[in-house]
């Protein structure tokens, strides 16, 4: 129980530190960010699930509740750690950004609040037990994110702000009515009180999680918004943000999976073709954060994967949010690192042998790709179960399918690629005879600690306990 | 449950003890505290060394588990059996003593934290996929292999040393340069591994799924394998194998091991005598050991045997006749690597038919080629330090300030060449036996290509001999001083031949009596000798310019570079630009197109309204008139 009362802690804390000078402001919510985090791992552990009521509506809202179970445990987890890293990296870089822009260290005020509040609706996302709880959550994390692109952003900042804002919009829209259908014919939006979902329903619902997420089309709005967001934004915006509409989907599919048995063959198909168009994009970008953008949209193929493979694929769908959670925020956050290092320097023709001069940060980065390649990191259980689910669900006519089976192999050969492609543009080959910069500590230890903690996670006890919750939610196993 | 913390022990000793020195190299590289640190690295070596020591004298054979995902019946399984004890020693004794070499080989280098890591983390990962019994387990150490190899063999990530350079530089055929620095070498062996990595990782969950287990040893083989058909058997095991074929370099997967050359030479040592590639064919041996396919009769397996066996043979007859072309010194030892490799999957296919007799022969000549191949690969490391020149280059004065090297190189090549009596002359003996074998069985081929491939191997290695010690161009450069930390070390290294020979005659090992046995039939003899007669030609006459033309095309190893370097890119590249004209599309479709429409709706909305009467009696008589005529369109 005593989950939910540290659930409030990040959100005091937001309101809390504009109140004090930059530095405490961070230490304060970051910290205030690991103890729910503490929290759910000490949940995880206790395998606890069970529902805290906040309030009761009449119908067809219902009642609004806390929902704590493995699932949420896992995503909760992920987007507390991730958020705490990202803060204490924030100090440095937007310090250096408010310079950049002529603003004074009073701006880290405004910045930090929002920033809290930002990550806190994440985090309260997870554990909504009501839909219209969630879709408030969904809103209140893209009002906080636009905000932050459109006072902070690079480029031509307000376009892109307002674009990223129409498009999530679309899709959150898209989702409110499909939510609201679900209370016509359910009569509350409470999830353990929903039993059925229309058809109607789902399709909004995954129209607009798929713009959000984003599918092949949609797709477009990410990379402009991921690119020009200043950097602890796209390192939350990409790793938690997009891929909590997968985090919706899953939940909807606990509830009632009509809609992706029915058209799973189409689904799957859609999903493969998006996150092999997205791998392919990557090679050809020029902006670092765009091509990380860009692979964020090929990674996030996979969750749409695993939701159509049954259960070993839900499970993949959990551990593949965490690990490229893990990953992404990693790499973002190295992009970061040599924008601050070289004065805004993100065009990767001007990189190449970086390795030289940032080794902490290349390093880095070689443990984030790992972790999107699943490569002795947690990803390799999300691949492995991902494969596992397809088998399962196409094994049976195993000819028919092969096609479909190798495209999916190969999906993976393609992260792989692109991201051993990619290190060696940046940091390897022939030095470009630069500056050796002195890094803050605040830029390369958070990056560090995620890379550990995604690397532990593949041994005992975590994964014994991570996998065995979900399993109990999820069901499976042998 | 002694075992498990000695094997927890055996893995994560070599990691941890590698940190200290990956972190000085982060925060303070270079510094004098720091270049001490890799004593530590050999010391956790060192003391992998004396666990799989313990293993093979006092363990029991069986199998040790470890709970790690229960609920999935995913768990720490290792084995001790006849293949792993000996393989984990080999692989932990030869991985000491390159590490005692690297001290003094690589001293001064500019990335001792990367390099040492990368160096424990190979060892270990590697003694990892020898000792596991369970897939997932198997999995890790896999993985760990192919990032390892990536490091190490991008090693000198500078590009700006010629000596860690992979071909001619400024040498062109057609579009493609025929050189490759050592970055371009991890991202060939990466991208080349991960291939190959995938489709295995698919054929584990698919044997996972299929049989809820992940035990090498209590998967129940048969009963899957009449379950999936014939089909279901070619698929699974042709997706399998794609592990072992990629990392054990077979065709046409060759490409990267012969760019993992730009990696230090400890790291080429390393990687082509007890791990990585010996990876490959070390779990074909172990899947075939407990899957025992003479005892079933499943129609997918012989498919899969048969291809396996050919595809081993054609990959060593290739290796060998480029090795016999090449003269760079460690590219050379490369492609002989390969051909042994193939040679490995050959014999271990065989056992098919022959039974584990042919397995047994498959494992033994792995063991006399990792002791050989770790010999040479040192030898030509200290050449390299010695005379600045990858190619080989070196005559009798050179080889007379160069004695122990000398002697090394004569003694680990006779030996590996199989020319009687020394150690290799009796393993590929019961090679021979395995193949003349198949003979009987109708299949004439194996018998002959490995004769051919035995001549080639034999006449390259003397021709590494030759140019290097005896009819080589004098060296530009001479330094031959000190590096008796490395004489030690290659020293060491091949005295194993001897003590393997003493195994074999002296029949301290139940199955190397066979091996005696054949050794003194006729087939075995006439090989042999003809395969001295080949040595012995090649020693004195190392180079013909007559064939010259044929030594371009092997050097150009075949041109299989372009399909790695030219065909694959540029089918990615057409595909990469359709996507990104694609892209640009879409993008223009939402962010200009629908908003410009909507700004061009707008502004014709707004520009009727301007105020003027004649615009609204305009619209008005317009509108009626339309709809008259729609009416009387429509027929009222």
């Amino acid at each position: 129980m005593i989950l939910v009362y540290f659930l409030l802690v990040p959100i005091l804390a937001s309101l809390l530190a504009p109140f004090l000078n930059p530095k405490r402001a961070t230490h304060l919510v970051s910290i205030s960010f690991l103890i729910p985090f503490m929290a759910a791992l000490v949940s995880l552990f206790q395998f606890s699930s069970y529902d805290f009521p906040i309030m009761n509506f009449s119908p067809p809202i219902g009642e609004f509740y806390i929902l704590v179970d493995p699932v949420s445990n896992a995503f909760g987890l992920t987007v507390c750690i991730i958020s705490a890293m990202v803060g204490y990296y924030s100090f440095p870089y937007m310090i250096h950004r408010f310079e950049e822009m002529g603003l004074g260290e009073e701006e880290y005020r405004k910045y930090i609040i929002i920033y809290g509040v930002y990550a806190a609706s994440m985090l309260w996302l997870v554990y909504s037990g009501n839909l219209i709880l969630l879709y408030i959550f969904l809103e209140i994390s893209l009002i906080t994110s636009f905000l932050l692109i459109y006072m902070y952003g690079y480029g031509n900042r307000r376009w892109v702000a307002l674009l990223y804002f129409v498009w999530t919009n679309v899709a959150g829209v898209l989702t409110l009515v499909g939510f609201l259908l679900t209370a016509m014919d359910n009569s509350t939006l409470a999830i353990k009180g929903i039993s059925a979902v229309g058809m109607t329903a789902w399709l909004l619902i995954f129209v607009g999680m798929l713009v959000k997420l984003p599918g092949l089309g949609p797709h477009i709005w990410l990379p402009w918004a991921h690119a020009e967001a200043p950097t602890p934004v796209s390192a939350l915006l990409s790793p938690l943000t997009v891929g909590l509409a997968g985090y919706v989907l899953l939940r909807m599919y606990l509830i009632d999976s009509s809609f992706i048995d029915t058209y799973r063959d189409i689904i799957m198909v859609y999903a493969i073709v998006s996150s092999i168009y997205a791998g392919f994009a990557v090679f050809r970008q020029t902006d670092y954060k765009r091509l990380l953008a860009y692979s964020t949209v090929s990674q996030m193929g996979y969750i749409l994967i695993g939701l159509c493979l049954g259960t070993f694929g839900l499970i993949g769908v959990v551990i593949q949010y965490m690990s490229h959670a893990f990953g992404k925020s990693i790499l973002f956050m190295t992009a970061g690192g040599i924008i601050a290092s070289y004065h805004g320097l993100r065009d990767v023709r001007k990189m190449g042998g970086l390795h030289e001069y940032i080794p902490s940060i290349s390093n880095a980065a070689l443990i984030g790709f790992m972790n999107l390649g699943g490569i002795l990191a947690i990803g390799m259980f999300g691949e492995f179960f991902i494969l596992r689910g397809v088998v399962d669900i196409y094994g049976s006519n195993l000819m028919s399918y092969l096609p479909l089976i190798l495209a999916l192999v190969f999906i993976f050969v393609l992260s792989g690629w692109y991201s051993f492609y990619t290190l060696r543009k940046i940091f390897y080959g022939t030095p470009r005879g630069m500056e050796k910069p002195r890094i803050s500590r605040y830029l390369d230890l958070p990056l560090y600690i995620i890379g550990i903690l995604s690397i532990i996670f593949i041994f005992p006890p975590l994964i014994t306990v991570l996998l065995k919750g979900i399993k109990a939610v999820i069901g499976g196993g042998i | 449950m002694n075992e498990i913390p000695m094997f927890a022990v055996l893995f994560l000793f070599p990691v941890i003890s590698s940190l200290p020195v990956a972190l000085a190299w982060i925060y303070r590289p270079g510094e004098d505290w720091a270049r001490k640190l890799p004593y530590l690295s050999v010391f956790g070596l060192f003391v992998s060394l004396l666990i799989s020591l313990n293993i093979l004298f006092n363990f029991e054979e069986g199998f040790y588990s470890y709970p790690w995902i229960e609920d999935f019946n995913i768990n720490f399984v290792f084995v001790v059996d006849y293949l792993s004890k000996y393989m984990g020693a080999l692989t932990a004794f030869i991985a000491f003593l390159i590490g005692v070499y690297g001290l003094e080989y690589m001293r001064d280098d500019y990335r001792l934290g990367w390099y040492w890591f990368f160096f424990n983390t190979f060892t270990a990962s590697m003694l990892l996929v020898v000792y596991s019994d369970n897939l997932f387990t198997l999995l890790i150490g896999w993985e760990g292999l192919g990032i390892a190899s990536w490091g190490l063999i991008g090693h000198w990530f500078r590009d700006d040393d010629d000596i860690a350079f992979v071909g001619t530089q400024g040498r062109k055929v057609g579009p493609l340069e025929m050189s490759w620095s050592p970055s371009t070498g991890g991202w060939r062996a990466i991208s080349t591994i991960r291939f190959g990595d995938m489709p295995m990782f698919f054929a584990i969950a698919a044997i996972y799924a299929l049989t809820g287990n992940l035990d090498i040893h209590s998967i129940p083989w048969e009963g899957m394998f009449e379950e999936i058909g014939y089909v279901g058997t070619v698929a699974l095991l042709l997706l399998f194998l794609m592990g072992p074929f990629t990392k054990s370099a077979q065709l046409p997967f060759s490409e990267w091991l012969m760019t993992a050359m730009t990696g230090p030479t400890t790291v080429s040592a390393l990687l082509h005598s007890a791990t990585m590639v010996a990876a490959g064919t070390y779990l074909f041996m172990r899947l075939t050991w407990y899957i025992e396919p003479w005892e079933l009769n499943i129609p997918g397996l012989e498919t899969i045997y048969l291809l396996v066996l050919f595809l081993g043979l054609i990959s060593a007859l290739y290796g060998a006749s480029v090795a016999l072309g090449l003269r760079e010194r460690k590219v050379l030892l490369a492609a002989s690597t390969m051909s042994s490799l193939g040679l490995m999957f050959a014999s271990s296919a065989a056992s098919f038919w022959v039974g584990e007799a042919a397995l047994i022969v498959a494992f033994w000549y792995l063991i006399v080629h990792a002791f050989a191949k770790a010999s040479l690969f040192l030898v030509a490391g200290h050449l390299i330090h010695a005379t600045h020149d990858r190619f080989c280059s070196g005559n009798l004065a050179f080889a007379r300030k160069m004695k122990v090297a000398f002697a090394v190189t004569i003694l680990a090549t006779i030996s590996l060449a199989g020319i009687p009596p020394f150690t290799a002359y009796w393993i590929k003996s019961g090679m021979d036996g395995v193949m003349e074998h198949l003979v009987a069985d109708g299949m004439l081929l194996p018998f002959y290509l490995l004769v051919i491939v035995s001549l080639i191997y034999s006449a390259f290695l003397a021709k590494f001999l030759s140019l290097n010690f005896l009819k080589g161009e004098a060296p530009h450069h001479e330094h031959t001083e000190g590096g008796q930390l490395m004489k030690l070390a290659y020293t060491l290294m091949v005295s194993m031949q001897i003590v393997l020979l003493a195994i074999i005659l002296l029949h301290y090992e139940e199955h190397a009596s066979h091996f005696v046995e054949e050794g003194f039939l006729t087939t075995s003899l006439t090989v042999g000798i003809l395969v001295t007669a080949s040595y012995l030609i090649v020693l004195f006459k190392p180079a013909v310019p007559a064939f010259s033309r044929i030594g371009v095309f092997l050097t150009d190893r075949m041109y299989l570079p372009f399909l790695n370097d030219y065909i694959l890119p540029q089918i990615g590249w057409v595909v990469i630009r359709v996507v990104d004209a694609c892209n640009r599309g879409v993008d223009f479709f939402f962010h200009t197109a629908i908003p410009s429409a909507f700004e061009a709706l707008s502004r014709a909305i707004r520009s009727i309204q301007k105020g003027y009467l004649r615009v609204y009696m305009k619209i008005v008589a317009g509108s009626i008139m339309l709809f008259l005529v729609i009416f009387s369109l429509m027929g009222w």
